[in-house]
């Protein structure tokens, strides 16, 4: 397993050299999108606490760092930091709002839900960051600025973000705090009868998980280049987050990864062959046909799956 | 005796040297130039995006059965289809694969963040992008700011359409054209207005114009609301309150269903209703569902120039294409835009991404279909600044052009009749 995980190392950074453009943008985005749902299975995946309202993180600290950058002229580099602390915050703040009054299972979908939308209103409101019409950064190209001209520079970026959370998810995984978090997922008061300090460990798992995809944001902003409320605060980009770990194992240290290895490419593929002309929306209807079978063949994700085939095949 | 005259044989002879000795504009016979269009074809903005894809494909299949490019030996235009699924993240990706499958240039997308989002695509490949809709003056201002500090070479991002900052502008502009050409002197105009995308880049352009022009009448007072709202009666009340001569709102699809019945309801007595710019608020089906209450309501919108012939066939013929659509915002500009793209790869000659961007710099284009205060032209921003709204009235259930004078079908009516 370690020499599989180097080799598939090995194979990542050496991509870059023979792979086009475009196919370097779609991995970007596998990379970008794995990092995301990491971040999510922390809270997520491990502790069991379904949030629905990733996209207020993501949306918090792309705005913080995006704004910082044009109007105070703080390098996004530190930015992100400063957005991933603000996104850890309103973590803490919605987590503990959550956590503290016993809010479990679809009652605290619905208070994620509810301050993704408070903070989508509220920004589609705020002239200085621009209201409706959104936020806009320039391109310069320059790295100072967390922008640079050569997809590959962009590409070890996400593969770091990606490799980065998933080592913090390793350490998590392997210490108490792990287990306590999957205690918590399995029995919440059979943990706290065993002594756990639920409360201080959800919390934490929200602030880590918040403050992850804050520091995502930054990238969203210096690589797509414009912010509009609906789209970084929408439904439809928390949901984005959550479908990959879903997919591909929500509470599993790899799980988030290999949904989005099967999701993005699904949905190019798709649009790829699908996309072009004819019937417009044809390629969505066979990405959601395609997403439908996943689902149904590997209903525990793919990863849980994997590692039962390769076992049987060991013991065969 | 051989027949071969002199004549003959010098003929031949010239013939098969210009055979020999000119390959490459023969060769180049079967080419083509390949155009990355993408649009917001599925997704929340779906409709127009498809609108402007249907209106581009019209425009390059005239000019193909014209004979193409003829400078590039008669190249067609081929494109390469995108949809952003109206996602930015698609939107860079659509980009990337396009010009992976060979893209010379790149047209889109009617959303202005998934333009954004092409931006450095554009400029990082070397692409020329015309943005043939997206009105959020950034998208070209910022590129033309990193050029002019250096940290970009050359600005490969031009936009013929008009920007968020000119809509408020023409919107003042007109007002007073109107007050004073029929000779009305209203004073007080209260602002309502969807709190979206659209309805704040509107409401926001015109009230910066109105700031700037500082003219006779007088903003009482701007009421905004939810989009889509359940309910505008407390904030027609309110503006009734205020005692307007003219309510200015500036609509989406669904508060137009409700906005414009609750003004009659109401009794609002105005002089007029003239939207700084309502998307949508002309379409048949809005028309259909309004009816009299719609009547005489004017929009501040860029519109096809119907008064030029060319434009009715055009406008036929898509309907028929599209089965029943109506020409308008979307399909005529990304149509222009295509038309616009075709005189500058005539000019440049090539497909050379700089010799396009030299050509596209000099462009004097005066074949457009909409609505143009002069020719089409590029500014330092990279944007063309007669790319202009009009003013279109709902009169006897068409939305017509009004204002200005020298594109108006008919004559416009203000102040409404009473009723």
């Amino acid at each position: 397993m370690t020499w599989l995980g180097i080799a598939a190392l090995g194979v990542l950074l050496a991509l870059p050299a023979v792979v086009s453009s475009y196919v370097l943008t779609i991995l970007i985005f596998i990379f970008f999108y794995a990092f995301l749902g990491q971040a999510w299975n922390v809270v997520g995946g491990y502790a069991g606490q379904l949030s629905v309202g990733h996209a207020a993180f993501l949306g918090v600290g792309a705005y913080a760092s995006a704004v910082l950058a044009q109007e105070v002229g703080l390098s996004p580099w530190l930015g992100m930091f400063v957005g991933g602390a603000l996104a850890g915050a309103l973590g803490a703040v919605i987590g503990y709002l959550g956590f503290r009054f016993g809010l479990r299972g679809f009652y605290f979908v619905l208070l994620t839900v509810a301050f993704a939308e408070v903070c989508r209103i509220v920004v589609n409101n705020v002239e200085a960051v621009g209201g409706a019409v959104g936020f806009y950064i320039t391109f310069t190209g320059d790295p100072r600025q967390f922008q640079f001209r050569d997809n590959r520079a962009w590409y070890y970026v996400t593969l770091v973000l990606m490799l980065a959370a998933t080592g913090i998810v390793a350490l998590i995984e392997r210490r108490r705090f792990g287990v306590y978090l999957a205690a918590i997922r399995e029995d919440e008061s059979a943990a706290e009868a065993l002594g756990v300090d639920t409360l201080r460990y959800k919390m934490l798992a929200m602030i880590v998980s918040s403050f992850l995809t804050g520091v995502g944001g930054t990238f969203y902003a210096c690589y797509l280049l414009s912010l509009q409320p609906n789209a970084v605060f929408g439904i439809p980009l928390s949901v984005e987050i959550i479908i990959r770990p879903i997919v591909g194992g929500s509470g599993t240290l790899l799980g988030p990864i290999l949904g989005s290895f099967i999701l993005t490419p699904l949905a190019e593929v798709s649009r790829y062959y699908l996309g072009q002309g004819g019937w417009h929306g044809a390629h969505l209807i066979a990405y959601g046909v395609l997403l439908v079978a996943v689902v149904l063949f590997l209903p525990e994700g793919a990863y849980p799956r994997l590692v039962r085939l390769v076992r049987a095949r060991k013991r065969a | 005796m051989s027949t071969v005259t002199r004549r003959a044989f010098l003929k031949a002879t010239a013939a098969g040297v210009a055979v020999v000795g000119f390959p490459l504009p023969l060769r180049a016979q079967a080419k083509t130039v390949k155009v990355g269009l993408i649009h917001t074809v599925t997704g929340p903005l779906a409709e127009p995006g498809q609108a402007c894809r249907a209106g581009a494909q019209l425009a390059a299949d005239m000019i193909n059965a014209a004979g193409g490019i003829t400078s590039l030996g008669g190249a067609k235009i081929e494109f390469l289809l995108g949809d952003t699924q109206t996602k930015s993240d698609v939107a860079r990706t659509e980009a990337e694969r396009v010009i992976n499958q060979g893209a010379q240039v790149l047209m889109g997308t009617f959303d202005s963040g998934n333009t954004a989002a092409i931006v450095p695509v554009a400029q990082q490949r070397r692409v020329p992008f015309l943005v043939d809709v997206a009105a959020a003056d950034p998208i070209t201002a910022n590129v033309a700011k990193s050029v002019k500090a250096g940290q970009q070479k050359v600005q490969y991002v031009y936009r013929n359409f008009p920007t968020g900052s000119s809509f408020g502008r023409r919107a003042v502009q007109y007002f007073n054209e109107i007050f004073k050409e029929t000779g009305q002197n209203p004073r007080r105009v209260v602002v309502m207005h969807a709190n979206d995308l659209f309805g704040s880049i509107q409401a926001k352009g015109f009230k910066a114009a109105w700031d700037a022009a500082k003219p006779s009448w007088e903003i009482v007072d701007v009421i905004p609301w939810p989009e889509p709202p359940s309910d505008l009666s407390t904030e027609v009340s309110r503006a009734k309150a205020l005692k307007p001569d003219i309510i200015a709102p500036i609509t989406r699809p669904a508060s137009a269903q409700l906005l414009l019945p609750e003004l009659i309801k109401q009794r609002v007595e105005v002089l007029g209703v003239i939207s700084p710019g309502s998307p949508g608020l002309y379409e048949a089906g809005q028309i259909a569902a309004l009816k009299q209450d719609l009547e005489y309501v004017m929009d501040n919108v860029p519109w096809p120039n119907f008064k030029n012939p060319k434009t009715q066939q055009v406008a036929a013929e898509y309907r028929k294409r599209t089965g029943g659509k109506t020409f308008d915002t979307q399909s005529g500009y990304s149509y222009d835009a295509v038309f616009i793209l075709a005189d500058v790869l005539e000019r440049a000659k090539s497909t050379d991404p700089d010799a396009i961007v030299d050509a596209i710099k000099k462009t004097r284009f005066s074949g457009g279909l909409m609505v143009y205060g002069g020719p089409v032209i590029f500014n330092d921003l990279g944007d063309n600044p007669n790319a202009i709204p009009a003013m279109i009235q709902i009169l006897g259930q068409k939305p017509l052009v009004v204002w200005p004078k020298d594109a108006a079908q008919e004559k416009l009516v203000f102040p409404r009749p009473k009723r």
